[in-house]
């Protein structure tokens, strides 16, 4: 059993006791409740990560924008690329979806140029119940199976059938790894 | 007609002579300095060429004598101010109304003189005989005599008549001598002359009698002699006050005797002016002559106080600090500190020879030096600014450190103002002040005020009473409030001195004073490195208590609590201390009560301090002083006993976890004992129920949940190692279910359940070997060279291994890490058959061992002992691998290296190297080269290789398993040494959040920002300095996991 009592009396105060003063719930401010359950999303990802994808508050230290990355899966014409993407909660999430956006450009039937997924649990099917991690997942899944039923890229849409090289060189085109920050 | 021809023959004659020889022999007017020239017009007059001035006077100089007399005037006008100036041409000519009608009386004496030159000659000849009958003696030789006086008698005889006739030309000569052009003020000529007089002789006088005696520094009254030994030093502070009070009566003696000379001119004058002519003086002219009397005193009053030196006054404050003192009953400071602290002040008896000595001194010297004119505004100012140091005085060293709580009625003084019982709660010490204030402090002053100011009907009012009650109190609340840390380190048997600061500490400027002065003592004397977190606690504790007692609406608590509260938040052990305090078991507890009543008997053998009433004698018992009391205030506390048991104590008392609800503190109408809110009182402001320290401390703590997560730590550490009862635990934690609610301790209650389950499973399977005993007579066979110990022994056999286990609910335990190591063969065949026992039982479920967390008790059969220890199942599989194996007699003493057992045993080398020291400081093992350690089979030396018997471990074993359903051997990390198993989940944790920070919110990013980011986003806190961090990314580059671009860290692309 390692309750390992920790030096307290020599460690940096600061730390410790700004994150205890912040633990005080400020009661009825719009937001704290989001806020709480991203940290605790944010605490479930880094604690047991999925493979190929992660996400991360954005470095202006506001927790209701988030920065997520999904890796191609193998198997997909997505494969050895990655994208990026922008999450921004409302303040009443987890009641309601994020709004999510592929930063990277990406070749895909159910995003269109500008970036926009079409998605149904980040629409109507959203429930509470879902999580970054399993929008994250939804999302890496549906690079290898889209829904060209209703596609937003009708284009893509007709060639994932069709013709899968071109789809494959299409998506390479418009694949650019984004290196800003 | 042959008196004016033989006095111009006179004038003549003593012109003549004069302009022949400088000085005048025969000159009647006193002239210390004749050569001195008269000066010019508009040089000014004063200081010493005052005299030579004064004797052109008398020998007349016409011209000049004008310009003197208005000059003379315009000097007296600052010191006597408006009054004197415009009065006086009334006074002169109200007189002469009275002189006219006299005119037929004067004729006789200068019946001739018809012209203006024999008018003024006259006039110079009355002048004279005025001026030569008031002069004061030029030399003054003796302390107490200036020239010798025609005494008092002789103003009412004949032979004055001359000098009353003279007078009354001199100051009607508007009337009488109409003529005389050039007239001069008598008035003003005799207070010129004092003033010169008194620069000339009496000031030097003065300051001989002060020099005299003040041959050494004279600092305040407090001599200090740099390098002087001791014994002289004393004898010379005990003759101190002699010496200052000879000084003052001296002084005093000199002054009064030249105020007689003054006032004796003064006197002939105004009995002149008064009579002016036998007996016919009117009503008016009698009162002018009183009021001018009057002036010419406060006159020479205004110049006696101004010119009085700083050393004269050094003095009298001397003579005034030790009268007052002893009057008041306050210890002469002077004296040395071992005097000054073993006397506590307190009121004189009333019987008090000394002290009524000292006063009635005191009463004479204040008579004396209003006499002569030393009483004015400087000895007024002087006297307040005493009396203001001996209230101080008083109040801080009559009730520093008197902090008891007394039971005795305070008598009253009959006849005294009854404002102090009227006004105060049952506090000793006010009780004891305000008496002292109104039956010695206030007497005095109004003794001594209205000896030096007769005039005023009531020096000392009522109010000002009240005023100085007032002010005593307040400095005795300014005393409290610095004690007040000191109080809190005493407590409880400061109660006394929190009733003061109740009764004293009443207005919001108090208030704040007493939280901002306990805050910084707070941050100086508890809030530091230097005090554990068990020490802090404590005093917090008290805390709660004093100022509880101090303020039931708990304002002020939470005014100086804030910063308490930080400082405990940086204390990590701080939560553990208290939980460890909860669960205090009663004998702890006895102990504690035992230390703290050896306490209360020891600070009653201290005792404190009660405040001397009036009507004991001045020798008040106990000789402790505020030094020592508060040492021993904080060495006393029960430090020794290491944890909090107060709170086990507190946890018991019904009093503490007392709840009222809302709804009847409200409606409580009945509650006599109402105040209202104070008014330093937040917005939201809620009375608190009780004094609730535990609550409180909790609070103080953080939130609840940390509370709960480090109880729920705790109780699972003491639940797996004291395996008999748990009756403190589950008494705590159903007070704290009753404080924090059912859910919140779920997990503790299910962790206390499993320990009571598993008991019952571990009969149960045992019960089913039993069983199965009785069936087959094996059940395993006994396999490996061990096996002897517990081959085929399902019972408690004295040679036999027994093996418990408690079965843990994964879910509802704080996180209990897996550590790996090969545990001896007969206890890996235990554990197999306890699993397969368990298994039948609850079927589809998995047991997971958890070996470390076991406990074993292990006897060791040695060459010459039996050793039987209790230890932990790692030391007792360290301890086992020195069993040889291929020599179960045990021809020689087995050794072992470290390494050898790090490759046998697979276990942390840290906690190999443990096990053997734990085994060497029982004396079971031995170093004998680094790395390498031998059983030691005799305590004996001598020959070690003997056929002994080989030590063998009974093992009667218990490992804690975990009911688990998931592998749990992925999460296992390789075990770095000196880094615990929690600590490098945290870096690996750590490292997800920097890894996806630098993937997803910035591509780099510079230390400063990676640490901000992980102290917003990590719930529990992020546990690292910026040190550490920086640390564990260098590692990080070193691996190869990050690279640094322009100072910012980076992920490297794979």
């Amino acid at each position: 059993m390692s309750y390992n009592m920790e030096d307290s009396q020599n460690s940096i105060p600061a730390s410790v006791s700004a994150n205890k003063l912040r633990a005080v719930p400020k009661g009825g401010e719009a937001g704290q409740n989001a806020i709480k359950r991203l940290q605790t999303e944010l605490m479930q990802l880094m604690t047991s990560a999925a493979p190929g994808i992660s996400a991360f508050p954005s470095a202006d230290g506001n927790l209701l924008t988030w920065r997520a990355t999904i890796e191609g899966p193998d198997d997909t014409p997505y494969a050895g690329l990655t994208f990026k993407l922008s999450f921004e909660f409302p303040s009443n999430y987890p009641y309601a979806p994020p709004t999510v956006l592929y930063r990277t450009p990406i070749y895909h039937p159910n995003v269109d140029f500008s970036g926009r997924i079409c998605l149904d649990i980040l629409k109507d099917k959203w429930t509470p119940a879902y999580n970054i991690q399993t929008v994250l997942l939804s999302l890496q899944s549906l690079l290898g199976e889209p829904n060209n039923a209703s596609p937003l890229n009708g284009e893509a849409a007709e060639l994932w059938d069709k013709d899968p090289t071109l789809f494959k060189t299409k998506v390479m085109d418009r694949h650019r790894d984004l290196d800003d920050d | 007609m042959p008196a004016a021809v033989a006095s111009r023959w006179q004038q003549r004659r003593r012109r003549v002579f004069q302009s022949v020889f400088q000085t005048d022999a025969s000159l009647p007017t006193p002239s210390s300095t004749p050569s001195i020239p008269f000066p010019d017009q508009g040089q000014p007059f004063g200081g010493p060429a005052v005299s030579s001035n004064v004797h052109q006077y008398g020998t007349g100089a016409p011209s000049t004598t004008i310009f003197s007399q208005a000059a003379t005037r315009d000097t007296l006008q600052p010191l006597q101010g408006q009054p004197f100036t415009t009065s006086t041409p009334t006074t002169l000519s109200q007189s002469t109304i009275a002189a006219a009608s006299q005119s037929q009386l004067t004729q006789p004496f200068y019946p001739s003189i018809a012209n203006a030159a024999d008018d003024q000659i006259a006039y110079d000849r009355a002048w004279h005989v005025v001026t030569a009958r008031i002069a004061l003696p030029s030399s003054a030789t003796a302390d107490d005599s200036f020239g010798t006086l025609a005494p008092e008698s002789q103003l009412h005889l004949g032979s004055d008549v001359e000098f009353y006739q003279a007078l009354n030309s001199l100051v009607h000569a508007q009337t009488v001598l109409p003529r005389a052009a050039h007239t001069n003020d008598i008035v003003a000529w005799h207070a010129q002359q004092v003033r010169g007089h008194f620069t000339q002789h009496v000031i030097p006088l003065l300051a001989g009698c002060v020099e005299e005696d003040s041959d050494y520094p004279v600092d305040g009254g407090y001599v200090g002699i740099d390098g002087g030994e001791n014994a002289k030093r004393g004898s010379q502070k005990g003759n101190d006050y002699e010496r200052h009070m000879v000084t003052v009566m001296s002084s005093i003696r000199t002054l009064k005797a030249a105020l007689r000379l003054y006032f004796y001119g003064l006197g002939m004058l105004v009995r002149g002016f008064s009579r002016t002519v036998d007996g016919l003086a009117t009503e008016k002219a009698k009162s002018d002559a009183e009021t001018m009397a009057l002036r010419f005193r406060r006159d020479i009053h205004a110049l006696v106080s101004i010119s009085a030196s700083d050393q004269l006054i050094r003095s009298i404050r001397v003579v005034l600090v030790r009268l007052v003192s002893q009057v008041l009953g306050i210890p002469v400071m002077c004296s040395g500190k071992h005097q000054a602290q073993s006397t506590r002040p307190s009121p004189p008896h009333e019987g008090n020879l000394e002290a009524l000595a000292a006063r009635q001194r005191l009463h004479e010297l204040a008579e004396q030096l209003y006499n002569v004119g030393l009483g004015g505004e400087r000895f007024q100012i002087l006297f307040a600014e005493i009396m203001d140091q001996m209230m101080s005085a008083f109040v801080n060293g009559a009730y520093a450190g008197v902090w008891a709580v007394q039971e005795t009625i305070i008598p009253v003084t009959p006849g005294g103002l009854s404002l102090a019982t009227a006004k105060s709660s049952s506090s000793p010490c006010i009780l004891s002040l305000g008496d002292w204030v109104e039956n010695h402090f206030s007497r005095l002053s109004y003794q001594v005020l209205s000896r030096i100011s007769p005039d005023v009907a009531s020096p000392v009012t009522l109010a000002d009473l009240k005023t100085y009650l007032s002010l005593a109190l307040g400095r005795l609340a300014a005393l409290r409030i610095s004690e007040l840390f000191d109080i809190v380190l005493a407590w409880p048997s400061s109660r006394g001195a929190l009733d003061d600061l109740r009764a004293t500490v009443t207005t919001s400027a108090r208030r704040t004073k007493l939280t901002s002065s306990f805050s910084r003592a707070l941050q100086t004397r508890l809030l530091h490195p230097g005090h554990s977190t068990l020490e802090i606690l404590e005093t917090y504790i008290a805390i709660i208590h004093t100022f509880h007692a101090l303020d039931h609406s708990k304002v002020l608590l939470g005014h100086i609590e804030p910063s308490l509260q930080l400082y405990l938040c940086q204390r990590e052990d701080a939560i553990r201390i208290v939980v460890t305090g909860l669960l205090a078991s009663p004998e702890e507890v006895l102990a504690a009560r035992k230390v703290s009543e050896t306490k209360k008997k020891k600070a009653d053998r201290n005792q404190f301090l009660t405040p001397a009433m009036p009507g004991r004698s001045s020798e008040t018992p106990g000789t402790r002083s505020r030094g020592d009391s508060s040492a021993d205030a904080s060495s006393s506390r029960p430090t020794s006993s290491g944890t909090l048991v107060e709170l086990a104590l507190l946890l018991n008392d019904p009093a503490q976890t007392r709840r009222v609800t809302p709804e009847d503190e409200e409606l409580d109408w009945n509650d006599m004992q109402w105040v209202p809110d104070p008014v330093d009182a937040g917005a939201n402001y809620k009375r608190p129920k009780s004094e609730d320290v535990i609550g409180t401390l909790i609070s103080a703590l953080g939130s609840e949940d940390v509370f709960i997560k480090e109880f729920t730590s705790i109780i699972a550490e003491r639940l797996l190692g004291d395996p008999v009862r748990f009756d403190q635990e589950l008494r705590v934690l159903d007070l704290l279910k009753r404080r924090f609610g059912e859910a919140a301790l779920q997990n503790c209650d299910v962790m206390i359940k499993d320990v009571q389950d598993s008991r019952r499973l571990d009969t149960a399977i045992r019960r089913t070997w039993q069983q199965k005993k009785l069936e087959h007579d094996l059940l395993v066979t006994p396999a490996g060279p061990a096996s002897r110990q517990n081959g085929g022994d399902y019972g408690d056999g004295s040679d036999g291994t027994q093996y418990h286990a408690r079965i843990l609910s994964r879910l509802f335990w704080p996180s209990l890490e897996r550590e790996h190591f090969v545990l001896p063969q007969p206890i890996v065949e235990e554990q197999r058959r306890y699993e397969l026992g368990y298994e039948n039982l609850k079927s589809r479920r998995k047991l997971t061992w958890l070996n470390q967390l076991g406990q074993t008790r292990v006897e060791l059969e040695l060459r010459d002992r039996t050793v039987c220890v209790d230890c932990s199942t790692i030391e007792a599989t360290v301890i086992y691998a020195f069993q040889d194996e291929n020599d179960p007699g045990g021809s020689n003493p087995v050794s072992r290296s470290a390494d050898d057992l790090y490759m046998q045993l697979q276990m942390d080398e840290d906690l190999i190297a443990a096990a053997l020291t734990f085994w060497t400081t029982k004396g079971v093992l031995r170093r004998v080269q680094p790395g390498v350690y031998t059983v030691v089979e005799s305590l004996t030396p001598g020959p070690e290789a003997t056929d002994a018997p080989a030590e063998e471990g009974v093992m009667e074993g218990e490992a804690d398993t975990e009911e688990e359903a998931g592998d749990d051997s992925s999460r296992r990390q390789p075990t770095k040494p000196a880094v615990s198993a929690k600590e490098l989940e945290r870096q690996t944790m750590y490292w997800q959040y920097i890894r996806g920070m630098l993937t997803n919110a910035s591509v780099s990013m510079p230390l400063g920002q990676v640490a901000m980011m992980m102290k917003m986003l990590i719930p529990d806190g992020f546990k690292w300095s910026n040190e550490e961090l920086l640390d564990f990314l260098s590692e990080k580059l070193a691996d190869g996991d990050l690279e640094i671009v322009g100072g910012k860290y980076k992920l490297v692309k794979k």
